[in-house]
């Protein structure tokens, strides 16, 4: 039993209840604890992935009682990445938020945050769907207090609606599982895996709907067409770093579709017959389409971040719709991909807005008072990468999805999906880009208005942003030894057996 | 007694579900309030009913009702309860600084904090 | 190995000019040219070998996953190509240095430049058609950043962005057909591709490939109809156009048209959409440049129209062809630099373009003329020069091509094209230099320094060279090139002679010639036609279509997303019921298999009470404060339910959430308005009440059909039963459950409740610090309230009650391990206690006799919680295993220790925590808005007693 799979659990909460206990005066103290918290967690799961990429599953049995009866975590490629995907972003985000002086702006900043990621991290290691229920509610808790952090007419409102769609989101939830449990008898993801396989098909209509609100649920978390409708106003009203930190949240939706919908109701699973995938593609699709047409039609810098977001999610959401090994293989790419290029868009979105005060974050020319350069510059090389242009990792994402989109039998559907919207897209932040940054160029330079708070160092921030980009370029290069290791991951994905066996012991010769 | 639960569930979830899709902030929170009773009796209702079996281990119990549906659905209260404090609370500030309780936020969309 | 560096020097190089930029101009252009010159060094070495017939590879795994891969490839063609773009781009960089003006940033010019140089020579280099598409759209990207480099242009901004729309257009495109291309060859590698003509040709999937591919070409090679966007990109500084829409880039549709020439040439529909396409492009093109005042547009247009040229002769698909289409490109590259030079020039020193305000140049600028003189001559097609060659054995080419059975329409068209050329390109001369001189020009124009017109200079002594010996200048070149475009080792016989003999050529050249002349002298009335007729403008269409996008997409995105929050919920219950709906009648339901329990009288009674009150709350909900008592009401309905329903840990909690949620609502109440207005018409109360009505049928129906039949498959929880006693210590399940066997969800939960309470506490700081918290200062109550706030007896009642309540939640406590109860259920009872007290005595009074900061509670719940479970790390288990034992201490019984206590400690804690915080904040607001606080315990008339005092932040 190894108890550092635990670790990206018990951490973050511990650290979150240290800054409440130690800590809820100073500021600095606060910065400093979290980093350090984050480091270790980010060191934490790059050890998990080495242990995950040999291959084994690693099963914790939480309370020391065996699956299905207790709570387990589950350790394999797919859950390995996802937290290192979370703890690498989290350190980006904290570093930007601390330079950026948004943690500042409001109370209890770094302990929602640290709670934030226990419940990200939580999601994406339990192999227990109610547990998975509970870190949902974590995550989504904390999301809804730094979402309002620092406050504002608008945000506010904003996050009241927020709160409202999720609490919806969430009664789904436990309406999903109240359906499952009722026929299945159990909890626990693989041993409803095998009872779904021997589900007698006069008992189906119940698990099916169970499974399909299950869907559901996840697509409010993904931002997937036609319940989607949460994301525009709140990533665009949300601060700037925590935005950035969304970007692991819609993943956490298309984490647990293909987790939940490859392992428990697999593509093959006979009660289901394929209709998860048929009501998913079309859906991926409109997603796509309204995102990046969100783009162009977009305004605001904040709106067009968040319906890159969108757009990005759709995409994402169209690669796991297959449910093929090549297709997820793909989508897993472009996963690390869209959550790298969707923070770091908001990031510099945030730049933008705070280095240009005329403008209030409207797509207009205003001047810049600092770093007008050095934003363009991160806004064409963040807009390529969502507009998936090469040679940034979106467009080896595309291309890998594309490629893989080829024994779909929608693949005419799909390709000229990707292709015409990349291109709106492109126009899109052209649009914008050109009219913010070239219009303005010549205008002169206008004072510098002190901010609100002190405590800031903007080259913190710049090298934050800086970062997320530089490893999308990381991703990029090393697209090579990435695909194999989520080559392997689909391979373990689309081979349940060894899973299940895992968690319930069974001896599998 | 199905009957009876089962209706009753019904009924608070059309109750809920037409109050969230009213204009203002109180009557959505009442919604999802009763929303949330209906789907605490739902899940609750999945461990099926029984009449004088608490799970209580006794010796002289015939028999026992379902206790892992009563423990979810606990959790569940907490955490809605958790959840519809925040709600409140936030629509209460959200009422005083915008000066509406809408829900809708047609009209302003755009205009910064 | 070689090859890397070439393509990679100029991207590495890119950082060069902007590190140089600080030791002055000149070493910045000197530093540029090195890497180019470097990169071109690199690229002659390997000449020779290539020339050998020899073809260079380099290879490197980058995704074999997917197969691309770094491959790269050094044969004819792209020596040629990587040639021409190194060797003029070093002389770019030699004009630039003098082109740009002090206030030009020179670091940014040559960085996009040499971005640019690197891409394109990326291009013409790769083995693998997905590296092609990356450089395909690199090139797209840094030619965005180059036309729109003068920023404050608007010109340059439409310019910019037309371009990138239009060969991002095409670049996509081309990915759909490289793909297709890809599965059919069964390799991304080109020299893979070029093997499998036969398969290719012979794929269903040919013709879609084609066409996709050949937009890719078309666009980025300003074929009509996508020419529109090359005059456009003209408002690039000069150096820019001579590069990249003249030499270079506009060329890379041609290279890969003869890249892939060996594998999609020789089909009917090859044939029809590239020759046509070229034939019409040559026409259109060359008769539009004949009436462009602005001096680049002529030559924008002059370029699209030679491009015509050599799309048409790659178009025919003949060897031959091929042939010339490959020396055309060399002289086009040669003499059209050297003509946008001079523009660019005289640009610079008559401040103007304008053909209109200008002439007479011939005796002001005396070098520039002859430069462009002799240019503008080979573009018309004179002998002695480049350009007449292969226009002779273009013409001689196009002489005997038969059109859909006609062979009149090319043999004449041909000729008209070159005819047209001719007269714009003596325009060139005619109204720029010759004429009289005059006294308006912007600026006085005379030739400009050394390093400015060397460049074009050298180029036209090419010109000169390959127009007298051409053989001995490019023949060696041209053979190689050739070799690699048709993809075989033997050539049709050709001759770059001058003279070939008295040929149809001839005679059309003659004609052309002629009939340019006279063309030229009737230009004026020509022109005034031509601007009769000529009414339809590419760039306003262009412009008109993406604005309209742009609004379409306006209008749906922010209509769809205006915020409407209740319509949002009704689009999710819709797809939830609809989605739910599509599954259930997807699949069986079983017979019932459980007879239903009888229906006793109280809990019907039970129900119909909470239908009325449901139906009232529908009915009344517009009463806030009703609709608040009808919803606690059905709160303890419910919990009577639960316990009728053997769930006693259910009614208990259900309970006591339910007493403090409704404290807290009517707490906020207190600041919300009483009423809800009536809003929502009539309508669309009704189709709520459907979604409500559908929704309420659909739950119930499921919840029948699951209480009806029993578990398909074994219950869990039977293990929970067998062991809760046995394993957890505990004979209540359900605490044993939540303490035990899912005792991570309970830890959960907890933090959910503090976070919910840390959520609270921060957004009421944030509010009350804002300009809100001003407002709230002034707030007035509605209504003014009951007289006594603190009214004696309730104050008396909670202080009895209070140890009480204390003693009742220690009792729950302990016995929650065994009997219903727990943590959860007694940290509640104390919270609500205190609450009692707080609303008694009013806020500051209990506070200010209360020890713990309530934070601190929270985060000490969470840690003992946590810190139980690491216990049993400590001890080699995994987290939260329990461990119990039962003690005897005389004279007391026998009682039980278990772990799960003091999990069960930390859960009380965080509970009462978490909700006299919120409370707490709640009360916070209340006292900013100036509620009176009273310090003494019994005040009956606190107004009278003491003057209200507010909390100062």
């Amino acid at each position: 039993m190894n108890h550092w799979i635990l670790a990206p659990v018990l951490l973050p909460a511990m650290i979150a209840a240290l800054i409440v206990m130690f800590a809820r005066h100073e500021v600095e103290r606060q910065r400093v604890i979290s980093i350090l918290g984050t480091l270790a967690l980010c060191a934490i799961s790059v050890w998990l992935l080495m242990l995950a990429a040999s291959g084994a599953i690693e099963v914790y049995e939480v309370g020391n009682w065996p699956a299905p009866f207790g709570i387990v975590l589950v350790l394999d490629r797919l859950s390995a990445l996802m937290v290192l995907l979370t703890a690498l972003l989290a350190i980006a985000v904290l570093l930007y938020a601390i330079g950026s002086g948004w943690d500042a702006r409001g109370k209890h900043f770094h302990a929602l945050f640290q709670f934030l990621l226990m419940g990200v991290c939580g999601a994406f290691l339990t192999g227990d769907v109610f547990n998975l229920f509970v870190f949902f509610e974590v995550l989504l808790i904390a999301s809804y207090g730094l979402m309002i952090h620092g406050g504002g007419k608008q945000r506010l409102r904003a996050g009241v609606q927020y709160v409202a769609y999720n609490l919806l989101g969430s009664t789904l939830f436990l309406f999903a599982l109240g359906a499952i449990y009722a026929v299945s008898g159990t909890l626990n993801m693989a041993d409803l895996a095998q009872r779904a396989a021997e589900m007698p098909a006069d008992e189906a209509a119940i698990l099916r709907v169970g499974a399909v609100l299950l869907l559901l649920v996840f697509a409010v978390k993904a931002a997937l067409l036609p319940l989607h409708f949460w994301l525009p106003a709140t990533y665009s009203l949300t601060p700037a770093p925590v935005a950035a930190l969304f970007a692991i949240m819609t993943k956490i939706g298309a984490y647990a579709i293909l987790r939940v919908y490859t392992l428990v109701f697999g593509p093959d699973l006979s009660v289901m017959d394929g209709l998860v995938g048929d009501l998913l593609m079309p859906a991926a699709l409109l997603t796509l389409i309204i995102g990046m047409v969100g783009i162009l039609g977009s305004t605001e810098l904040g709106r067009l971040a968040a319906f890159s977001a969108i757009g990005s999610m759709g995409t994402l959401l169209i690669a796991i719709a297959m449910f093929t090994p090549e297709a997820t293989v793909a989508a897993l790419y472009y996963m690390v991909h869209s959550t790298l290029a969707t923070a770091a868009l908001f990031l510099v979105v945030d730049l933008m807005t705070e280095h240009r005060p005329g403008a209030k974050g409207k797509i207009i020319p205003s001047p810049f008072h600092r770093y007008g350069g050095l934003t363009a510059a991160l806004f064409f090389v963040s807009s390529i990468a969502l507009a998936g242009m090469p040679p940034l990792s979106g467009f080896v994402g595309k291309l890998m999805i594309m490629d893989a989109a080829r024994d779909s039998d929608l693949v005419w559907w799909i390709w000229a999906a990707i292709l015409i919207t990349s291109l709106i897209a492109v126009v899109g932040f052209a649009r914008a880009g050109s009219s913010v940054f070239w219009k303005s160029a010549q205008e002169a330079a206008v004072e510098v208005p002190a901010h609100d708070d002190a405590r800031q160092s903007e080259s913190l921030a710049l090298t934050a942003t800086i970062d997320i980009i530089g490893a999308q370029v990381v991703v990029t290069e090393l697209a090579g030894p990435i695909a194999g290791y989520l080559n392997a991951t689909a391979g373990q994905l689309y081979a349940p057996a060894q899973y299940i066996g895992a968690v319930l012991r069974l001896e599998q010769g | 007694m199905e009957l009876l639960v089962a209706s009753a569930i019904g009924v608070l979830t059309a109750a809920g579900i037409y109050l969230v899709l009213r204009q203002r902030t109180f009557p959505v929170i009442i919604g999802i309030s009763l929303l949330t009773y209906g789907v605490n009796v739902f899940l609750f209702a999945s461990g099926r009913l029984a009449v004088n079996l608490p799970p209580v281990l006794t010796k002289t119990a015939e028999g026992y009702s379902d206790p892992l549906p009563q423990a979810l659905v606990l959790t569940a209260i907490v955490i809605s309860f958790g959840m519809s404090a925040v709600i409140v609370m936030l629509a209460l500030v959200a009422y005083l600084s915008a000066d509406t309780d809408r829900i809708d936020m047609g009209a302003e969309k755009g205009e910064e904090n | 190995m070689t090859l890397f560096l070439i393509v990679l020097l100029p991207f590495v190089g890119a950082l060069v000019p902007a590190l140089t930029i600080r030791a002055g101009r000149d070493v910045c252009a000197a530093a540029t040219g090195l890497i180019s010159v470097t990169a071109l060094g690199l690229l002659l070495a390997q000449a020779p070998a290539v020339m050998q017939g020899e073809v260079v590879h380099a290879r490197l795994d980058w995704l074999p996953w997917l197969g691309l891969n770094a491959n790269f490839f050094l044969d004819g063609l792209g020596l040629l190509f990587a040639g021409l773009i190194l060797g003029i781009g070093v002389l770019i960089i030699l004009y630039a240095r003098f082109y740009l003006s002090k206030t030009d940033s020179m670091a940014h010019f040559y960085t996009y430049l040499l971005l640019f140089q690197g891409a394109m020579v990326g291009i013409v280099l790769s083995d693998n058609i997905l590296m092609l598409l990356i450089f395909w759209e690199l090139t797209s990207l840094s030619s965005f950043l180059l036309i729109g480099y003068w920023r404050h242009l608007p010109e340059g901004r439409q310019g910019a962005r037309m371009a990138l729309a239009v060969t991002g257009m095409g670049g996509l495109a081309m990915i759909g057909g490289m793909l297709i291309l890809g599965d059919i060859a069964g390799s991304y590698d080109i020299s893979v591709i070029l093997e499998n003509r036969d398969a290719i040709q012979a794929s269903p999937l040919y013709v879609p490939a084609l066409l996709l591919i050949l937009l890719g070409c078309f666009t980025k090679s300003a074929q009509f109809p996508f020419h529109f966007w090359l005059p456009h990109a003209m408002a690039a500084p000069t150096p820019v156009s001579a590069y990249l829409h003249s030499a270079t880039m506009v060329k890379a549709g041609l290279f890969l048209m003869a890249r892939l020439w060996p594998v999609l040439s020789g089909t009917e529909i090859w044939f029809y959409l590239v020759a046509t396409t070229g034939l019409v492009t040559m026409v259109v093109a060359a008769l539009i440049a004949l009436f462009k005042d602005d001096l680049k547009g002529l030559l924008a247009f002059s370029t699209v129209s030679h491009l015509g040229f050599i799309t048409m002769l790659l178009g025919f698909g003949t060897p031959i062809a091929a042939v010339v289409a490959v020396f055309h490109i060399i002289n086009h590259a040669t003499f059209k630099c050297a003509l946008f030079m001079p523009a660019g020039i005289i640009d610079h020193e008559a401040h103007t373009r304008d053909i209109k305000r200008l002439g007479g140049l011939r005796r002001l600028m005396p070098v520039t003329f002859v430069i462009a003189a002799i240019a503008s001559l080979s573009m018309a097609g004179v002998p002695l020069l480049n350009g007449f060659i292969s226009k002779e054995m273009m013409l001689e080419e196009a002489s005997h091509t038969v059109w859909l059975g006609s062979d009149l329409f090319v043999p004449v068209l041909a000729p008209v094209g070159a005819l047209f050329s001719v007269a714009y390109s003596f325009r060139y001369i005619g109204h720029v230099f010759f004429g009289p001189v005059r006294t308006d020009y912007p600026a006085k124009p005379h030739d400009p320094g050394f390093g400015m017109w060397i460049a074009p200079a050298f180029l036209v002594t090419l010109v000169v060279l390959i127009g007298v010996a051409s053989d001995a200048m490019v023949g060696d070149l041209v053979a190689t090139t050739s070799r690699a475009v048709i993809g075989s080792s033997e050539l049709p016989y050709y001759s770059l002679k001058i003279w070939h003999g008295v040929t149809p050529a001839l005679f059309m050249s003659i004609i052309a010639i002629v009939g340019g002349l006279v063309l030229l002298s009737a230009h004026r009335p020509l022109e005034r036609l031509w601007r009769a007729i000529s009414v339809f403008e590419a760039k306003a269409v262009f412009d008109a279509v993406v604005e309209s996008i742009a609004a379409v997409g306006r209008r749906l995105t922010d209509g769809l997303h205006d915020g409407s929050m209740s319509r949002y919920a009704g689009v999710f219950f819709v797809t939830v019921l609809a989605a739910g709906g599509l599954a259930y009648f997807g699949g069986a339901v079983g017979a019932p298999t459980r007879d239903p329990l009888p229906i006793a009288v109280v809990p019907a009674i039970g129900w119909l009470l909470l239908v009325i009150c449901t139906g009232c709350m529908i009915a009344y909900h517009r009463n806030r404060f009703l609709a608040l008592v009808l919803m606690g009401v059905i709160g303890v309905i419910v919990s009577i339910g639960f316990a009728y329903l053997s769930a006693p840990d259910l009614a208990l909690t259900q309970l006591s959430v339910e007493v403090v949620t409704i404290i807290l609502l009517l707490l906020a109440l207190n600041f919300l308005p009483r009423e809800t207005p009536r809003e929502s018409s009539q309508g669309k109360r009704l189709r709520d009440a459907a979604i409500g009505v559908v929704g309420g049928l659909g739950v119930g129906g499921l919840v029948y059909l699951m209480l009806m039949s029993d578990f398909a498959q074994p219950t869990i929880s039977a293990f929970h039963l067998e062991n809760s006693k046995t394993g957890g210590g505990g004979t209540n399940v359900v605490n044993v459950i939540l303490v035990d066997f899912r005792s991570f969800d309970t830890f959960g939960e907890i933090i959910v409740l503090g976070i919910a309470a840390l959520v609270i506490y921060a957004v009421t700081e944030t509010v009350l610090r804002g300009e809100t918290g001003r407002r709230l200062a002034r707030w007035m109550p509605p209504e003014p309230g009951a007289g006594d706030r603190h009214p004696l007896m309730m104050v008396v009642a909670t202080r009895v009650m209070m140890p009480i309540a204390i003693m009742v939640g220690v009792f729950i406590f302990l016995r929650g391990h065994n009997e219903p109860g727990g943590g959860f259920i007694a940290g509640l009872i104390v919270a609500i206690a205190l609450v009692m007290q707080y609303m008694a005595s009013g806020f500051a009074w209990a506070e200010a006799r209360q020890r713990f900061p309530y934070h601190r509670m929270i985060a000490a719940g969470v840690l003992i919680a946590a810190l139980t479970g690491i216990g049993a790390m400590i001890a080699g288990r995994p987290f939260l295993t329990s461990a119990f034992g039962y003690f005897q201490i005389p004279p007391m019984e026998e009682f039980e220790l278990a772990t799960a206590m003091a999990f069960d400690v930390g859960v009380f804690l965080t509970v009462v925590g978490a909700v006299m915080l919120s409370l707490e904040s709640l009360s916070r607001i209340a006292r900013h808005a100036g509620e009176t606080v009273n310090l003494e315990p019994m005040d009956v008339m606190p107004e009278e007693t003491e003057t209200p005092e507010k909390e100062t932040q």
